[in-house]
């Protein structure tokens, strides 16, 4: 098959002024956009926390990815729409192009040829195998082994060509190998000890469309354009990733210009009003998978009954919290996947503020008021602690409101929250807490699995390992989240996800308030900015970005 | 004399190593640890979490931990970050550079006018001038340094948009000697004007000392002009007292303004240590106490032996 | 009143910066002290048709914040947490430091030795940052910022206090009671202490000012007082947002930190030349 330069079709395009639709499976990285940049130029990212980790496979957290969006590829990558573009491999293995054998247990993917690292070396299957290898070695502390540890044996048939031997059908396979960032086998094989290269915090080489080009400790580093990548040249020269660990800071330096892209976390909500009327910028809004939740741990007796939870939802004005603290930005949501996703159930019941109905629900159920106004029951007060982490001001607000909220109908909550490196140790991990003002994403990509988080085995607390803080047992979601897993048919598998929000609704393991809304500032005249919530930074397509000529 | 020294020396060491100790066991024993930046991490699991923290030795005995960490700081080991594997020296001396440029500045600013207000205070004693010096200078010491400079920020930059909000350059701007003025004003200004009051006060305060001492009334006396009086004669014997100010200010220099670097965005130590204590990065936060401390006993230690070389009562005592 | 003491406080009177400090603190004590009474609402009462209410409007004399509490209301109970952080952190500064002094001062030897070095020790740590590293691992709380400020500031004190020891140690009254049999503690009590209470007291009143603002920063860094409860430190919290839309926010807590500052070290200050008359003036 021909390989199609970016360049190439861009120029047929620019004339048309029409929007390229990509068939799946085709070869090339196609720009879809109609309009094609300058040459030249830099754009500067704010990050509100400082990328450090240059290593993809190292423990890392979300800024450093966006360093690594620029620096390295991986066989193919997940875009906006959800689709997965092929990167470094020539297309997207599936059933129907003989990718993916019959029995799900066989990968076989075809790399692209005359890829080179950005020190001139070529990049082979062998570069993959290694990537592997690496991640699976005891003494390399690699960030996860999900996707990785699902492979029997690893083949390179020859130097283009990778061949996957599962162990047993894993449905997420694709999603989790687009997140897996391919490393050189020529530079990190031979290091004495992979933790420690040099590569991994001064001299990264990948093969991706920027090479990095320096770094100020404490205040910013710099990529630069490579030549020669395969999907043909950047059009920017430089991106440069500014560390500004306040976010007020940052909104004020992209007010000012001096930041073109608010990274990640983008402009808070309060910021938003002013942000619009803002000339020369854009402001993206776009969901990302991040659903806001109150979490209720089951193990303290409050809330192992349904109609104290019942009850809560009612009392809590979900809409004040909503529109007033945050500015009507974010959506409501009553499940945990955002509506962006394939499996969303749009028809769960709505919430319904009914501090009446709350208190009725109450009395039913046998909790009865006390001379201070506080509901009891059993020698049990209606008392617990809410915790978030310290220093966040709409969260703080919005404890404040559900203080408030709740109070009225008897309950009496406390504030008691922690600076992040406290609050998500032991006391979120060993489920020490009573309930939780929390943003939980469920999963990377688009794939509506959470088993590890909500599944009666994972329950660190009891058996040591899981993500399962909130103690919540329900054998019917088990066998949802069990059948969920296996079953490969994607119909199939979002009747069980439909269901499984069903149920979760119906019996409010946990309250939902929102779906977050990021509100992404980007200067005017930055074109092919995508935010694409199935990544975990917008920096994802930076290769495409340039400026309006 | 030998024997001072090697005592002031083996005493400084028992001081850091009781510095070590306490600053590991508090950072230790307290909740909260180096994983729960992961914590959040769609892409972890908790079983990666805790192979990591394997790996990475924490789940040791604390004295295990200590011991270890300790042998290392002695050979020159200070460890590798939690973070990012960086050597934990690499990682502190490359935040050096700023924190002494903001720090030497402020007290460039400080030092000068606090001298000259401190002279002209002691000079022209009980004057408005001196009475609304003594006034301003209390004050000074008594304005949170951040909010001080976030309303600097705000009047300099938001307002009047003479002054950059922040950082210690413009963005991918190459480098300009201007520009990094700028940027240092600010900063500088705040961190200076609150450290002012110690040094006008402390200049005042020598100043009058020699003022009233009888060598001063013996030359004015003879008929030297006033100000001669003044610059000559007190004014060399005022600033002795200073030095020691200065030595004992100078370990500051690396420690930096924690509070002033996060309001303006400066990449400093003090950045670096608030940062740190966010990730937990335990070895990067011993390393930047061990070398704060280190410089207030080296420093401590070297102003003790000029005045012991000086003075010999001291020697023997 | 014996001679002495009625000359320090004719010196102490003539200082007036310090007089008028003592009427500032007179007033912020009952501001505070009868917060509740004289707050014109409850301070944490959430009212979101008031969010960021000028001042002089909607009853709310100095404003409203991002969530129409009342600023005045809060600043009243805001005083009572920050002046209470102040005072408690002098005393335990206090009390740790004189025990310490004592000890060392009194007894010499290897006590000395070792409580010296400890002190040193204290004294290396850069403070900003120690308190930070203690605020940011420990649960915080009224109890547990007053510990830390104390814990990080007796050192000060016990110099002072050992230093006076060594001095009065050999004097004529000292030696005398010792030779009469008199028990340390006794000594210490009846001799030393009262001759020290003058410098103790100016170093404590400076230490009121330094506990408040270090309970300041730390708040402001997000690692003091947790809201809900509201300190003037954490009320700045997020300041900079405000200057611009709503400044009544961010200016009141700073002005009142930098009031009540300002007064206990110009309180210390007249202390200071009314017990110490050599420090003074020195007439030229």
């Amino acid at each position: 098959m021909r390989q199609i330069s970016r360049r190439a079709v861009l120029k047929m395009l620019a004339g048309g002024g029409v929007a390229a639709v990509l068939a799946p499976g085709v070869a090339p990285e196609v720009v879809r956009g109609a309009e094609a940049p300058k040459r030249g130029g830099q754009v500067v990212v704010g990050l509100s926390q400082e990328p450090t980790v240059f290593n993809p496979l190292r423990p890392h957290i979300e800024v450093d990815r966006g360093v690594h969006f620029g620096l390295f590829d991986s066989l193919w990558r997940t875009d906006e729409r959800g689709q997965f573009l092929p990167n470094l491999a020539v297309e997207i293995p599936s059933v129907k192009n003989g990718g993916i054998s019959k029995n799900g247990l066989e990968y076989t993917v075809r790399l692209r040829k005359g890829v080179t690292w950005h020190d001139g070396k070529p990049f082979t299957a062998r570069d993959v195998k290694f990537t592997w290898e690496l991640v699976m070695n005891p003494k390399f502390g690699a960030y996860t082994k999900v996707g990785y540890d699902a492979i029997a044996a690893l083949e390179t048939p020859d130097d283009t060509t990778v061949r996957f031997k599962l162990k047993e059908p894993f449905a997420p396979f694709l999603t989790a190998w687009g997140d897996a960032w391919i490393v050189p086998a020529h530079i990190l094989e031979p290091a004495a000890d992979p933790n420690t290269a040099e590569f991994n915090t001064r001299s990264p080489i990948g093969t991706g469309p920027f090479k990095f080009a320096g770094r100020v400790a404490g205040d910013h580093l710099v990529l630069a354009a490579n030549p020669a990548y395969h999907g043909g040249p950047p059009y920017l020269d430089r991106i440069i990733f500014k560390y500004i660990p306040d976010l007020t800071v940052l909104y004020t330096q992209f007010k000012t210009g001096a930041v073109d892209v608010t990274g990640m976390q983008g402009i808070s909500a309060e910021f938003y009003g002013e942000a619009k009327a803002l000339p020369g910028v854009s402001l993206h809004l776009h969901h990302s998978p991040s659903v806001e939740y109150i979490y209720f741990n089951h193990g303290k007796p409050w809330f192992k009954e349904r109609p104290v939870r019942q009850a809560l939802y009612h009392a809590m004005d979900k809409r004040a919290i909503i529109e007033q603290v945050y500015y009507g930005v974010p959506k409501p949501i009553e499940g945990y996947l955002p509506s962006t996703s394939w499996a969303y159930n749009g028809s769960l019941p709505k919430h319904d503020y009914n501090p009446d109905k709350a208190r009725q629900i109450l009395d039913e159920a046998g909790w009865k008021a006390g001379p201070d106004g506080i509901r009891a029951k059993d020698g049990v007060r209606l008392s617990f602690t809410d915790s978030t982490t310290a220093g966040n001001k709409l969260r703080e607000q919005t404890q404040a409101l559900l203080q408030q909220n709740w109070r009225a109908v008897g309950v009496d909550m406390q504030i008691n929250n922690m600076p992040a490196a406290v609050i998500w140790g032991e006391f979120y991990v060993k489920s020490k807490f009573d309930s939780l003002l929390v943003g939980i994403q469920a999963s990377v990509g688009d794939d509506p699995d959470c088993l590890n988080r909500i599944h009666s085995k994972y329950i660190a607390a009891e058996t040591g390992s899981g993500r399962n803080v909130s103690q919540y047992k329900n054998p019917q979601v088990d066998k949802l989240l069990e059948d969920g897993v296996r079953e490969v048919d994607r119909a199939k598998r979002r009747a069980i996800y439909v269901k499984l929000q069903e149920v979760l609704r119906a019996d409010l393991a946990y309250l939902p308030i929102f779906s977050y809304v990021r509100i992404e500032g980007v200067k005017q005249g930055l074109l092919n900015y995508k935010p694409n919530s199935n990544v975990l930074h917008n920096t994802w397509n930076m290769y495409e970005w340039g400026w309006r000529a | 004399m030998r024997a001072y020294l090697a005592r002031r020396v083996a005493q400084s060491l028992v001081v850091l190593l009781l510095v070590s100790l306490g600053g590991f066991s508090v950072l230790h024993l307290a909740p909260g640890g180096p994983m729960a930046i992961y914590a959040m991490s769609p892409t972890m699991s908790a079983e990666d979490a805790e192979r990591l923290t394997r790996l990475l030795g924490l789940d040791q005995p604390l004295h295990v931990q200590y011991v270890k960490w300790a042998k290392g700081m002695v050979i020159g080991d200070w460890g590798r970050s939690y973070r990012d594997g960086r050597v934990v020296l690499e990682v502190i001396a490359d935040r050096i550079p700023a924190t002494v440029v903001l720090m030497l500045s402020a007290f460039a600013v400080a030092v000068l006018l606090g001298l000259a207000t401190g002279i002209v205070s002691a000079v022209r004693q009980y004057s408005l001038f001196d009475h609304a010096m003594t006034l301003g200078a209390m004050v000074a010491l008594s304005i949170p340094t951040f909010w001080l400079g976030l309303m600097g920020i705000y009047v300099f930059a938001e307002l009047l948009r003479v002054l950059p909000p922040g950082n210690i350059s413009t963005i991918g701007a190459p480098f300009s000697l201007g520009d990094r003025l700028r940027h240092l004003a600010l900063p500088a200004a705040t961190l200076g004007l609150v450290m002012v009051a110690t040094w006008s006060r402390y200049t005042r305060a020598s100043m009058l000392e020699v003022i009233g001492e009888d060598y001063i009334r013996t030359a004015r006396a003879k008929g030297v002009a006033d100000r001669l009086v003044v610059l000559k004669h007190a004014l060399k014997n005022a600033l002795l007292p200073l030095v020691t100010l200065a030595g004992l200010q100078l370990p500051l220099i690396f420690s930096g303004a924690l509070v002033t670097e996060t309001v303006f965005t400066w990449p400093g130590m003090g950045r670096l240590f608030v940062d740190s204590i966010g990730y937990r990065d335990y070895p990067v936060l011993m390393g930047i106490l061990v070398f704060a401390s280190a410089l207030v006993v080296v420093g401590n230690l070297l102003t003790d032996l000029v005045y012991a070389a000086i003075d010999p009562r001291i020697r023997h005592a | 009143m014996s001679a002495p003491s009625a000359l320090a406080l004719a010196r102490f009177v003539r200082h007036r910066p310090a007089v008028v400090s003592v009427a500032l603190i007179v007033l912020l004590g009952i501001g505070t002290i009868f917060a509740g009474r004289l707050s014109p609402r409850d301070p944490i009462y959430i009212d979101l048709t008031h969010k960021f209410a000028r001042p002089l409007t909607g009853g709310h004399l100095l404003g409203a914040d991002e969530l129409g509490r009342d600023v005045l209301s809060r600043l009243l109970h805001a005083g009572r947490v920050s002046l209470a952080v102040g005072l408690a952190a002098m005393a335990v500064a206090v009390v740790v430091g004189a025990a310490v002094g004592s000890v060392a001062g009194y007894w010499g030897g290897l006590a000395d030795t070792l409580l010296l070095r400890l002190t040193d020790a204290m004294l290396s740590f850069p403070p900003i940052f120690m308190l930070l590293a203690l605020a940011a691992f420990v649960r915080p709380s009224l109890a547990s910022m007053t510990v830390i400020i104390g814990v990080t500031s007796w050192m000060d004190v016990t110099r002072l206090v050992r230093s006076q020891i060594l001095t009065l140690r050999e004097r004529e009254f000292v030696l005398g009671a010792r030779a009469l049999g008199a028990p340390p503690a006794r000594i210490l009590a009846r001799h030393v202490f009262p001759n020290t209470v003058g410098i103790v007291a100016v170093a404590a009143t400076l230490a009121v000012a330094r506990a408040i603002l270090l309970e300041s920063y730390i708040s402001y860094l997000g690692y003091g007082i947790q809201p809900p409860l509201a300190s003037w430190g954490n009320m700045l919290n997020n300041a900079q947002s405000y200057f611009a839309t709503a400044p009544w926010v961010a200016v009141f807590p700073g002005l009142m930190i930098t009031v009540a500052v300002a007064s206990f070290n110009f309180l210390g200050d007249g202390l200071r030349d009314a017990l110490d008359p050599r420090h003074v003036r020195a007439r030229a």
